[in-house]
């Protein structure tokens, strides 16, 4: 019975090192495939969980940019001789700080890709910040844009996004250009609720630098910060509606945004200009909240109504990709993030890492879709391109309305009750 | 703050009782019948709330008609859940670690079969009650919290009637006080366990129908539900379901007005707080200092 018992377990121990020694040259052969004949590049976003839809858009422009880089037989890469097509290594992060880093790190070690690229909100783009000087690997953020992120000097990081702080100033400046052209008058008051991240401290003080500047022109009468993913916000809602503000800019994501909204109408609440940051234009808040987003204004990265034909190439494109419109801005940040990304590979002629890296130092997308259609990273990696203010006007409909060299029409203010 | 805007604060926090307290009885039925904390709690949140809103888009059905037509579909699926898996574990008179995983797995299934399902977009119910006020003087009532407190009050009354004036309800109050007991003088305690795991799954069902009627939805629906739940049973004494109103009243009114003179971001720690500060000091609940005062009585 111990001999039969033993040869069972000398049998089980020569299987299981068969199995292991399969997957290990399972592993190996994949490795080499990814390295040999495919370019390996990561992506790490969230499509689960509460940044699920703004991740599912970024991933989608990713998607689309690598289907057309792979359509045009790939990235040239001069040191193996050849074209070689781009391989996506995805992995959804669920939303989770802490499984987003990790996920970074995994591509970046055990899938050894040569860039990787992600980390849409502020609180995953830091948690992912830290790995690529730890490996080495660029690493190109297509959805955050806190300065928190691009101001420890790491060197291999790369962000599409331009400054939170740049887009509380253009909104401010907007809000400015609408009492020069005498649609709303000089000191009035401004209530600020701002997500409780680095995003929304750089917001509120875009905002406070512009009015500093222009004095006379607003007084921020309220400033506090509310947590995200909260499920009631009628407690600092009835605190903005108290200090009786003219305006209310809040800073928010899409989730808080369409929270938020529905209980401000619910308190009867209504203010001359209301914005919601870089949300508002979003089709899930239109199907949730209908007309009571109307007149809405949102400073944004960009918008399908640029006038340019490289923008308006993307959104048929786009649409023919996935079968719906861009919503908002974030599939194209993502898109142009992984252009200049090949961009910079087939500019490098090799994999190299560090090589890669020092081109996206130098690289420059003169058909970016970006305001300024010129996409090229600054000394600390990110963009700085201009914001556009869109604002939501009734039937669906979206204008930008501020820079007014790019306005598709006209700002309604003091919006109507 | 005005005394208009202190009145609005007043009726807010009112009209978020009313809510917490229909979201919180079901786990209370279901935890003092047969001492199970059933973490899956929020799944079937966010299934209510799916279910009222597919009714809703697919069919024109009202959400309040959903609401209604959400307990005994939840019922039936809280009975097949018991059935399926509930009954397997070993009765104990304390919660016990295989419930607690058997449950927040259920949770975890219930949720990636959401993803399959629905995907992973927001989904929220707009009616023409939805973002309608009603004003008295410079006092505003939301349409929707005042028809969702009025579903959430009858439901309880309801529920309150089942338990003192029906044969089921009188079993489930005598195995909530004493199991043994309950089974000396005829209690079927396998019976009365499916139908209570049942009422409480319906119960949970319907207050996610009533949530999808204020609050935008998705898979990950009822986590934040789930932890005010706990906190609300917790102040109210675990098995009492007055003491679940007072616990709901209590947690809306501390989170409203800290509001005042805290920043909005810490309002999350104000209910943990109150967490904290229950269980360290009346670890009873509210019900407990109740009975503890009848006694001295």
């Amino acid at each position: 019975m111990a001999k039969i018992r033993g040869c069972d377990w000398g049998k089980r121990c020569w299987a299981c090192c068969f199995v292991i020694l399969l997957l290990f040259s399972l592993s190996v052969c994949s490795k080499k495939e990814a390295g040999g004949d495919q370019i390996a590049i990561g992506v790490v976003l969230p499509i689960s969980g509460r940044e699920a839809k703004p991740g599912q858009y970024q991933r989608e422009g990713i998607e689309l940019a690598i289907h057309q880089i792979n359509q045009a037989g790939g990235i040239f890469v001069k040191d193996k001789g050849k074209k070689m097509w781009v391989k996506e290594v995805f992995y959804d992060d669920g939303s989770d700080q802490a499984k987003s880093a990790g996920l970074v790190e995994r591509a970046m070690t055990s899938d050894n890709v040569v860039a990787v690229l992600g980390g849409y909100s502020t609180a995953l783009g830091e948690a992912e910040s830290v790995m690529p000087d730890r490996y080495h690997t660029p690493w190109i953020t297509t959805g955050a844009a806190a300065s928190t992120i691009f101001g420890r000097g790491y060197q291999y990081i790369f962000g599409t996004l331009s400054p939170t702080d740049v887009l509380g100033f253009t909104t401010a400046e907007f809000l400015g250009s609408l009492v020069d052209h005498g649609k709303l008058k000089k000191g009035l008051k401004i209530a600020l609720a701002l997500e409780n991240t680095d995003h929304g401290v750089d917001y509120g003080k875009g905002i406070d630098k512009w009015i500093q500047a222009h004095s006379g022109y607003f007084q921020v009468v309220f400033s506090e910060k509310f947590d995200l993913g909260s499920a009631d916000f009628s407690g600092l809602l009835q605190k903005v509606k108290s200090v009786r503000a003219d305006i209310f800019l809040a800073d928010a994501h899409l989730q808080d945004y369409i929270t938020m909204q529905r209980q401000y109408i619910q308190s009867g609440m209504s203010h001359q200009m209301l914005s919601y940051g870089a949300r508002g234009p979003e089709a899930d808040a239109r199907k949730a909240l209908g007309d009571a987003t109307n007149y809405i204004f949102a400073g944004i990265w960009w918008s399908s109504k640029l006038p340019y034909a490289q923008v308006k190439q993307f959104s048929s494109d786009y649409q023919a990709f996935t079968g719906h419109a861009p919503d908002s801005w974030y599939p194209a940040t993502a898109y142009d993030g992984m252009r200049a990304l090949a961009a910079a590979i087939e500019h490098a002629g090799t994999l190299n890492k560090t090589a890669v890296r020092d081109q996206l130092r130098t690289v420059e997308l003169k058909d970016s879709l970006l305001p300024g259609q010129v996409l090229r990273f600054g000394t600390n990696g990110q963009v700085g391109t201009p914001f556009v203010v869109v604002q939501n006007k009734p039937d669906a409909k979206v204008d930008i309305v501020y820079p007014s060299d790019a306005a598709t029409g006209e700002a309604i203010a003091p919006k109507p009750h | 703050m005005n005394a208009a805007d202190l009145m609005n604060l007043v009726i807010s926090a009112f009209l978020l009782a009313g809510v917490y307290a229909a979201m919180s009885v079901g786990m209370t039925i279901i935890y003092g019948v047969m001492k199970i904390v059933n973490l899956a709690h929020a799944g079937f949140l966010m299934l209510g709330a799916y279910f009222v809103y597919e009714l809703y888009e697919r069919f024109g059905i009202d959400p309040l008609l959903g609401v209604v037509l959400a307990f005994p579909t939840f019922f039936l699926l809280g009975m097949t859940v018991h059935w399926l898996l509930v009954r397997r574990i070993p009765t104990s008179d304390q919660p016990t670690l295989p419930s607690l995983l058997l449950l927040f797995g259920l949770w975890l299934i219930l949720q990636n079969l959401a993803y399959l399902i629905w995907g992973n977009s927001d989904r929220s119910i707009l009616t023409p009650r939805t973002l309608s006020v009603f004003h008295l003087g410079r006092i505003t009532f939301p349409m929707v919290q005042l028809v969702v407190f009025g579903a959430a009050v009858a439901s309880l009354t309801g529920l309150e009637f089942v338990l003192h004036k029906t044969w089921f309800g009188k079993a489930v109050r005598a195995l909530m006080q004493n199991s043994e007991a309950g089974k000396i003088v005829g209690v079927k305690v396998e019976r009365t366990a499916r139908v209570s795991f049942g009422v409480g799954i319906a119960f949970a069902g319907a207050a996610g129908g009533l949530l999808a009627m204020m609050y935008s939805f998705s898979p990950d629906f009822g986590g934040l539900f789930l932890l005010r739940a706990f906190v609300i049973i917790v102040l109210g004494g675990l098995e009492s379901f007055t003491g679940i109103a007072i616990g709901a009243l209590i947690l809306a009114l501390v989170e409203t007005f800290s509001i005042l003179i805290l920043p909005a971001n810490y309002q999350p720690a104000i209910a943990f707080s109150l967490l904290v500060v229950a269980l360290v000091v009346l670890p009873q609940g509210v019900a407990g200092l109740w009975s503890r005062r009848r006694r001295l009585a």
